[in-house]
This record gives C-alpha cells, sequence and structure tokens, in this order.
C-alpha cells in the first residue's frame, strides 16, 4: 500500500503529505467546482420554493422529511468515517441525484411551463451533478482508493403503480431533492478541502 | 353556472398527471403501517375551479393507534393560516373546511391548501387551481419578410389574465385545400408571437387562427384570410446618406438606396423620411416620398446637427392593392446644416441684415409671394429653385469678402463654378475635412454607429 493510501486509510493522518503537484492541483481544481456547484444549488432552492408559492418559501416550512428512494440525506455519522469512504459516498450520491433532478424538472415543466430559468437551472443542476459525481470518483482512482467491486448503476426513471400523486406531494419530493443536492454538495466540498494541504481531519 | 363551461366539482385531474419514477415515489397521505405517525387525505386532490365558486374540503386523518382524532387539526392556504370558523369537524378523524367566493390562484403551479395536525406539522396538501376559461384570442395580425416566412401576433382576450397557464396554439391552412399546420417557433416578438420559417406559398390565400386551452375549457380566435404577398415588409432602406446642400443653410440632402432583398419588385415602392434636431426626441416626418431614392430636406435651422432615418413600405409588390407593411427605420445617419454667416439672437455682435429667410413660416410665405408675383407681375421664371441659387450666391459672395487674401482649397475652387448647389454641397458634406466655415463635418454613420465627431477643425 502506498503512502498516499496509508493517508487517506487513517483519517487522523495530517495531510500536508506532499502529494504529486498535478494530484493536488486536480483536487483544488474538484474542490473549488464543489464550492461553486454549492451556490448554485443555493440559487436552485431559493429560485424553486418562490415558484412553488407559500408555505414553501417560508423560514418555518418543514415539510416530513419522507425517505427518496435511492438517495438519502448524509448521515450524522458521515463526518466521522474515513475521508476515501465519505468522497465514495460523496461520489455515490452524485451519481443517484441526475435522474432525480431530471424527473422534477419534468414535473417541473407542467406546473411552471413559464418558469425557464427554474427548468434550466434544473437540467444544468443534473449536469453538473454528473460532472462532480466522475471528478470525484477520477480523483478516487488516482489516490488509489477507488471501488473495487461493480459500480451501482443509479436508479433509472421507470413507471410507477402509485405515480398518480398528487401536486402538492410532487412540489414537496422537488423541494426534498433540492434540498438534498444542496446537502450532499456541501458535503462534498468539505470532504475534499480536507484532501487539500492545512485541510483538517 | 353561465353555459358552456364546466362543472368546477368535476374538475379536479382532469388530466392525468404524468408517471414519475418509481423510486422517487414520496406520498404524503399514503399511511405507514407501524411507524406510529400520523398521515392524512384530503379530498378533493387539486381541483379546479372558477373564480369566485366556493369548495368544500375534507381532511381525513389515518394514524396508528386506530381512532386518530381530528381535533387540533387546522388548514393553511398558501401559508396562511385559516379562520377556525371555516373549519368544522365531521367526524372523529375528519375535518372540512368551506371556502367560498373563491379568488384567482396566486400561482400557476396552483395554491397550496394544507392540513395540519396540533403541533403544526403538515399531515397533507392539495394544490388549488381557480382562474377563468380562456377568451377567444383577438387582432391576429400578421407579417412576412420578403415573401420568405410569416410571423403572427395576437392579444389574448379583452380581460387577458387567466391565473391558470393557458396554451396558445397558431394554426394555419391553405383556404381551398391543405390539411390544418401549427406553428412551433413561440414568443418570437412577444409572449403571443409565432414564426413560421419556411415552405409558404404565394398568390393564394391562407386561413389563420390561434387556440387557446387551459383546465377550464379552450376558445378559438377568428379566422383570417390573407395572401402573403399582402402583408409584405421588408427591410430598412441601405446606404442612407445626408449631406448639405451647397452652402444652403437650412437644407439638406437625403440619399439611400432599394432594399436589396426586393430591389427588382419595388416599382411602386413608398418611402418615409423622419428627421429630428440632435438634442430633441420630436420627429419630423416626410411622408410624400413615393418611389424616390433621395429627398431634399428644407426649412431647417442653420448651424444644426440632425439625425435622419428611412424607412420602405412594399406597396404594390406583385401587383398586390394592398397598403402593404413599413419596413423598420434606418440606421441614424447624421448631418449639420452649415453655421449662418449672421449672428444668431441673442449672441454677439448683432448685425441685422436683410431678412433671409431660413425658417418654414418665412419661406411659405415666401412662396406664396412668388406665387403671386408669376400670377400677377407675369414672371414665369420664378421659382423656389431660383430663390435658392440666389441664396447660395449671396452666402458665396460674402464669404469671399470676409476672406479676402485667403486661398480656398482646390477641391472647393470647383464648387465654386458648380451650377447645381446639391451636387457640391454632397461633395462637401462627404469630406472630414473643414468647410472653411468653422463648423463641425460630422462622419456618415455606419451601421450600428450613431454618428460622432470626428475632427472637429475650426478655421
Amino acid at each position: 500500500m502506498s503512502r498516499r493510501e496509508g493517508s487517506l486509510e487513517d483519517p487522523q493522518t495530517d495531510s500536508s503529505v506532499s502529494l504529486l503537484p498535478h494530484l493536488e492541483a486536480k483536487i483544488r481544481q474538484t474542490h473549488s467546482l464543489a464550492h461553486l456547484l454549492t451556490k448554485y444549488a443555493e440559487q436552485l432552492l431559493q429560485e424553486y420554493v418562490q415558484l412553488q408559492g407559500d408555505p414553501f418559501g417560508l423560514p418555518s416550512f418543514s415539510p416530513p422529511r419522507l425517505p427518496v428512494a435511492g438517495l438519502s440525506a448524509p448521515a450524522p455519522s458521515h463526518a466521522g468515517l474515513p475521508v476515501h469512504e465519505r468522497l465514495r459516498l460523496d461520489a455515490a450520491a452524485l451519481a443517484a441525484l441526475p435522474p432525480l433532478l431530471d424527473a422534477v424538472c419534468r414535473r417541473q415543466a407542467e406546473l411552471n411551463p413559464r418558469a425557464p430559468r427554474l427548468l434550466r437551472r434544473l437540467e444544468d443542476a443534473a449536469r453538473q451533478a454528473r460532472a462532480l459525481g466522475a471528478a470525484v470518483e477520477a480523483l478516487l482512482a488516482a489516490l488509489g482508493a477507488a471501488n473495487r467491486g461493480p459500480r451501482a448503476e443509479p436508479p433509472a426513471a421507470t413507471a410507477s403503480a402509485a405515480s398518480a400523486t398528487g401536486v402538492f406531494p410532487a412540489k414537496v419530493l422537488g423541494f426534498r431533492v433540492c434540498g438534498l443536492y444542496r446537502e450532499w454538495l456541501s458535503r462534498t466540498e468539505g470532504d475534499l478541502g480536507q484532501l487539500l494541504p492545512g485541510g483538517s481531519a | 353556472m353561465p353555459a358552456g363551461r364546466r362543472d368546477p366539482a368535476a374538475q379536479s385531474a382532469r388530466r392525468p398527471p404524468p408517471l414519475l419514477p418509481l423510486l422517487l415515489l414520496c406520498v404524503l397521505g399514503a399511511p405507514r403501517g407501524g411507524s406510529g405517525a400520523h398521515t392524512a387525505v384530503i379530498s378533493p386532490q387539486d381541483p379546479t375551479l372558477l373564480i369566485g365558486s366556493s369548495l368544500l374540503a375534507t381532511c381525513s386523518v389515518h394514524g396508528d393507534p386506530p381512532g386518530t382524532t381530528a381535533e387540533g387539526l387546522y388548514w393553511t392556504l398558501n401559508g396562511r393560516r385559516l379562520p377556525p370558523e371555516l373549519s368544522r369537524v365531521l367526524n372523529a378523524s375528519t375535518l372540512a373546511l368551506a371556502l367560498a367566493n373563491l379568488n384567482g390562484s396566486r400561482q400557476q403551479s396552483g395554491d397550496n391548501l394544507v392540513c395540519h395536525a396540533r403541533d403544526g406539522s403538515i399531515l397533507a396538501g392539495s394544490c388549488l387551481y381557480v382562474g377563468l376559461p380562456p377568451e377567444k384570442p383577438v387582432n391576429i395580425s400578421c407579417w412576412s419578410k420578403n415573401m420568405k416566412d410569416l410571423t403572427c401576433r395576437w392579444t389574448p382576450g379583452a380581460h387577458g389574465e387567466t391565473f391558470l397557464h393557458t396554451n396558445y396554439s397558431l394554426k394555419y391552412k391553405l383556404r381551398w385545400y391543405g390539411q390544418d399546420n401549427t406553428c412551433e417557433e413561440y414568443h418570437t416578438v412577444g409572449p403571443h408571437s409565432c414564426h413560421i420559417p419556411k415552405d409558404l406559398a404565394l398568390f393564394t390565400p391562407y386561413e389563420i387562427w390561434v387556440e387557446a386551452t387551459n383546465r377550464l375549457g379552450s376558445a378559438r380566435s377568428d379566422v383570417l384570410t390573407l395572401d402573403i404577398l399582402d402583408v409584405v415588409t421588408t427591410d430598412p432602406p441601405p446606404d442612407v446618406h445626408v449631406s448639405r446642400v451647397g452652402g444652403l443653410e437650412d437644407q439638406l440632402s437625403v440619399r439611400w438606396v432599394s432594399p436589396p432583398a426586393l430591389k427588382d419588385f419595388l416599382f411602386q415602392a413608398k418611402y418615409q423620411i423622419r428627421y429630428r434636431v440632435e438634442d430633441s426626441v420630436d420627429w419630423k416626418v416626410v411622408d410624400d416620398v413615393s418611389n424616390q431614392t433621395s429627398c431634399r430636406l428644407a426649412g431647417l435651422k442653420p448651424g444644426t446637427v440632425y439625425f435622419v432615418q428611412v424607412r420602405c413600405n412594399p406597396f404594390g409588390i406583385y401587383g398586390s392593392k394592398k397598403a402593404g407593411i413599413w419596413s423598420e427605420w434606418s440606421h441614424p445617419t447624421a448631418a449639420s446644416t452649415p453655421r449662418s454667416e449672421r449672428p444668431g439672437p441673442g449672441g454677439g455682435a448683432c448685425e441685422p441684415r436683410g431678412g433671409e429667410p431660413s425658417s418654414g413660416p418665412v419661406r411659405r410665405e415666401l412662396k406664396q409671394f412668388l406665387g403671386w408675383l408669376k400670377k400677377h407681375a407675369y414672371c414665369s421664371n420664378l421659382s423656389f429653385r431660383l430663390y435658392d441659387q440666389w441664396r447660395a450666391w449671396m452666402q458665396k459672395s460674402h464669404k469671399t469678402r470676409n476672406q479676402v487674401g485667403r486661398t480656398l482649397p482646390d477641391s472647393r475652387r470647383g464648387t465654386r463654378d458648380r451650377p447645381t448647389p446639391a451636387l457640391a454641397g454632397e461633395r462637401e458634406a462627404t469630406r472630414i475635412e473643414s468647410s472653411g466655415s468653422g463648423d463641425v463635418l460630422w462622419g456618415l454613420s455606419r451601421e450600428g454607429e450613431d454618428p460622432v465627431p470626428r475632427n472637429p477643425r475650426p478655421i
């Protein structure tokens, strides 16, 4: 096992271990991308709640945090995991998000057909999640910490026997997906930051 | 309920919602066995209603343990808590709500009616669509750019706002044969417009109409029948040049070229010119410029910068008898009239001279005088042209007296001998060099530019 892998296995190791310059540059680049996309995710969520109408935009709005199949929020124990494990979970979440965002986009195209900016943001979010997920996986491969097993395919969009859900639940679902998108981007940004020299464990 | 309108109570889920991915299932109201959580179902789900109508809704609670009470539940609409007097408990597990005289929906995605538990948590939701059916679209107008395409615009209807998403579809067909076609490029010149880019026939009429549809119904406009050749417009005239008319201080000459796309067909084209003083917003329009590509503006102020624009109406194309449609105005072109040799009012030492009228009203009076002279004094050779030539001669004579000992540039020597002041003025105006009068000569504007002074060179 390389010294690099050894440092990743031990979350307590000082991340100031010298990395190859190009790898460090790649980490910085990916971290910057995650930072930028986190800002975009904030804007997406704000635009989304505005178009759904109150109570979605109210500070007190707290719908039930029902699970979204195929993706859950970062667990409280996430922060205690080794950094490579955290990044694997980040990459998996980023791979699961695009079909969810696409589904929200299709529904919003019916509910808010005159909101081209929202629809464009949702399309961009799906593309950007794919791009960031691929970048994180590439980093993990470069660090020798990529998944060695078969990659789990993200859930495909399929018909549902219970698909006749109402408009309000669809609005809540979109709110949930946009919220998860923001959470996972923020988590990815934080985890990548720990790979940078000077990043705290 | 007005005749022809749908029963609002039957509008819920008029169109089946699209399929959502299986793994995205997240239904508020689906009971979760054994979880200990309460859930509920609101009925009706997503109703569509007319403005002013009433709604009776229920929130039925399911829960574990059974027998969960409806006491303590409450409603909100778009985040605002509804007065308790609008609700009543129907039975142990059902809370009813009665809303009357509903207003139009606040957002097109529907008003959010939510049933809350006593602690404020959300149990269920339903979206209300309150609005009006579409009115008949009106005022359809269409035009064709150079006979190559067709763009149409319309107005939604007398009252406009339906509070519901309303879809507009422009349809067209050849009058006597062919199938209905649907326009596909919307919002090209505003929210209610559509562009048909190709495959249009000439010399045969089209029928055009607009269909409007929303959750509460549909409406169709009257049919507009037109021939493409009767609604042709074109590009603005290119190469508009504005120049001085010799030394005439109150005139400018305007020349342009026929729009190239239709230049072989514009036998009867009409043109319009508009002009304004540089620091004014008031345009003056010269309306009777028919089938010419030049015009002389008179009655202008001396020493003043004017902006000039020209537009074209391809009237009579291919024998069309209709009025035609004006093009856009050309890009502004600027030029300045020569500065008057006499000091203006309120400025400097003033030497009154025999009135050389340069203003419009004075010229009109002069014209009337000349007409009277021709009639009563048998001066048949009198004309405004003769008068202008006299003025040009007077101005040059004055300059010569004031410039004793100076040699004029070679190119201006030629202009003195020219019999036609207009041509001399044009030549001068196209040159950026000084005119010898202390005036700033403006370069002719190029496309996309506002005219700016290039080389102000006082003598």
